[in-house]
């Protein structure tokens, strides 16, 4: 195998462990901040008499905040290299920079939301708005500087690997700006459920869908003493960040490994000249026949549960 | 510029946008309740999932439209990508609903599943609208995510081998019709919708009627740009 196609698809494995930690670390973050759907309940609880000690952050929906940050972070890197400063330096200011729009919509955010709730008697805590900025500044950093370091390698992908045509045709800032929109959409759909369904009402009985009567009545007491974001953020780093990390990593392996074996087997490497509608066809084909294999475990795993859970049995 | 190929990516246009609101429909979308196990779908609104899935095949298009000058290879590619987003966001959200926290996937629009002729009813949570995607959402999930991503990329292709755009303006057109279409079609769902079996879904040619208004208005946009010249062609 030339020594083109064995780089591409190494910096293809870079790609993908730098998306399983983007994704994560989006799940994780939105967990510190309660940003995205969950944060409805948090919203709702003082209104129902649910006093809490919860971050209060819902700039907008996940996919349109982590947008903002990768978009910004890559424009404000990708003029910083124009400029000729090496990527090292590039990416991580760039990253900053979003990072600090992070913060201050994060701060203005939980103020803003929290103080308009004076009426149902909630409190601003100064200790839950400086105790959650820095890890929300923190896990923020490492997913956006994940999602920037993404777009610059698939950008510059081809002269990476030794064939500088393959770079990807859009630039590195709308790459960000796709990535950001994707991981968002990812961790608001996969890793919102963990949060959402289970540590949100974590006093209400286990296995069933949460009731429209226990809506805003989230559990409020820890372990030991009264929950806030931190005591969430422990436990869903345990199953709904990784498996949310899972899903962007597993998109990024599959859709990046079906077009370069496409191209392989085409004979469109290591050359990558003219035209091969055969790499197109098996970068096609692949991918159907990804999508039928998860759609049979998928439909064999709902199966299963209605097996072994059985109906329902509550009242 | 020549008027049929001002016509091609006119009607380019008009049909990814109408196949991207259709694709739209049927996503089964849960939206924030999702999130709390309090209904059927995906816990993101339409337009993000529609937005993020179709962006996914759109990546893909791009690098398949460097080596390819097919429409219908690249826009099946855009499709199959999109196709491959929404199927693994699917398994990953059912095996957190499964596993994270215990729910049977469940309609809580049919009593029996139209494809697998399951019973849903018994299994569902009372005072909810169901939870988790029960096999007729992942089958219409995935139809949604085909038809959304080939709408995607046929615009995406139209615009640079027909019109000759440079590929970020193509792209950047691109997610801007799909976006405008997904948003029309989020206001036809108003909230949440599981797929083709929702009775909900019986309302989709309105919006496809207005999602065709809608996309022909961005079509006549784009080939008064390219005919006045405010947009030209680039590097392709």
């Amino acid at each position: 195998m030339a020594a083109e196609i064995v780089l591409l698809f190494a910096w293809t494995i870079v790609i993908i462990a730098l998306a399983f930690l983007a994704c994560m670390f989006e799940d994780l973050e939105s967990d510190t901040g309660s940003q995205s759907n969950p944060n409805s309940q948090v919203q709702l609880a003082p209104q129902v008499g649910y006093v809490h000690r919860f971050f209060n952050k819902a700039i907008s929906g996940e996919p349109l905040s982590w947008c903002m940050y990768a978009t910004t972070s890559g424009t404000i890197a990708w003029v910083l290299l124009k400029q000729g400063v090496t990527p090292l330096l590039a990416i991580p200011i760039g990253v900053l920079t979003g990072e600090a729009l992070h913060v201050i919509f994060s701060t203005t955010a939980h103020v803003g939301r929290v103080s308009g709730q004076k009426r149902f008697q909630q409190p601003v805590y100064l200790d839950v708005l400086y105790g959650s900025l820095l890890p929300i500044a923190a896990f923020g950093f490492i997913g956006s500087l994940c999602i920037t370091s993404i777009a610059y390698i698939q950008s510059n992908l081809g002269t990476l690997s030794g064939i500088p045509q393959l770079n990807h045709p859009f630039p590195f800032p709308l790459l960000c700006f796709i990535w950001g929109i994707t991981v968002g959409a990812i961790g608001s759909s996969t890793g919102d459920i963990h949060y959402g369904t289970e540590r949100e009402f974590q006093d209400r009985p286990f296995g069933e869908g949460k009731r429209v009567v226990y809506h805003g009545k989230i559990t409020r007491y820890a372990d030991c003493g009264i929950r806030r974001q931190h005591d969430i953020v422990s436990f869903c780093a345990k199953f709904g960040g990784p498996c949310t990390g899972l899903t962007f990593g597993s998109i990024i392996l599959f859709e990046n490994w079906r077009t370069l074996v496409g191209m392989m087997l085409g004979g469109y490497l290591p050359a990558a000249i003219g035209l091969s509608d055969t790499a197109a066809l098996i970068g096609i084909g692949i991918g159907i026949a990804i999508v039928v294999l998860l759609l049979v475990v998928n439909m064999r795993l709902v199966r299963w549960a209605r097996k072994t859970y059985g109906p329902f049995v509550g009242a | 510029m020549e008027p049929t190929i001002l016509l091609i990516v006119l009607v380019c246009v008009i049909l990814g946008g109408v196949l991207a609101s259709l694709g739209v429909h049927l996503l089964p979308v849960g939206g924030a309740p999702a999130a709390m196990g309090t209904a059927t779908g995906i816990a993101t609104g339409a337009i993000m999932l529609m937005f993020g899935s179709a962006l996914t095949g759109l990546f893909t298009a791009a690098t398949v439209a460097m080596f390819s000058n097919s429409i219908v290879l690249v826009a099946l590619s855009g499709a199959v990508g999109a196709m491959l987003m929404v199927s693994i966001i699917f398994l990953f959200a059912n095996v957190t609903y499964i596993f994270g926290a215990g729910c049977v996937p469940v309609s809580g629009r049919v009593a029996v599943d139209p494809i697998t002729k399951e019973l849903q009813t018994p299994y569902k949570t009372p005072q909810t609208d169901g939870h988790g995607l029960p096999s007729v959402c992942l089958i219409s999930g995935i139809i949604g995510g085909f038809i959304g991503g080939f709408g995607g990329a046929l615009i995406y292709f139209a615009l640079i081998n027909y019109a000759k755009l440079e590929y970020a303006m193509a792209g950047v057109l691109a997610m801007g019709i799909i976006l405008a279409n997904a948003i029309i079609a989020a206001y036809n769902i108003r909230g949440t919708i599981e797929g083709f079996h929702d009775p909900k879904f019986r309302t989709t040619p309105k919006a496809l009627l207005v999602c065709f208004v809608a996309s022909l208005l961005c079509g006549i946009a784009i080939v008064l740009a390219l005919t006045t010249g405010v947009i030209t062609g680039g590097a392709v």
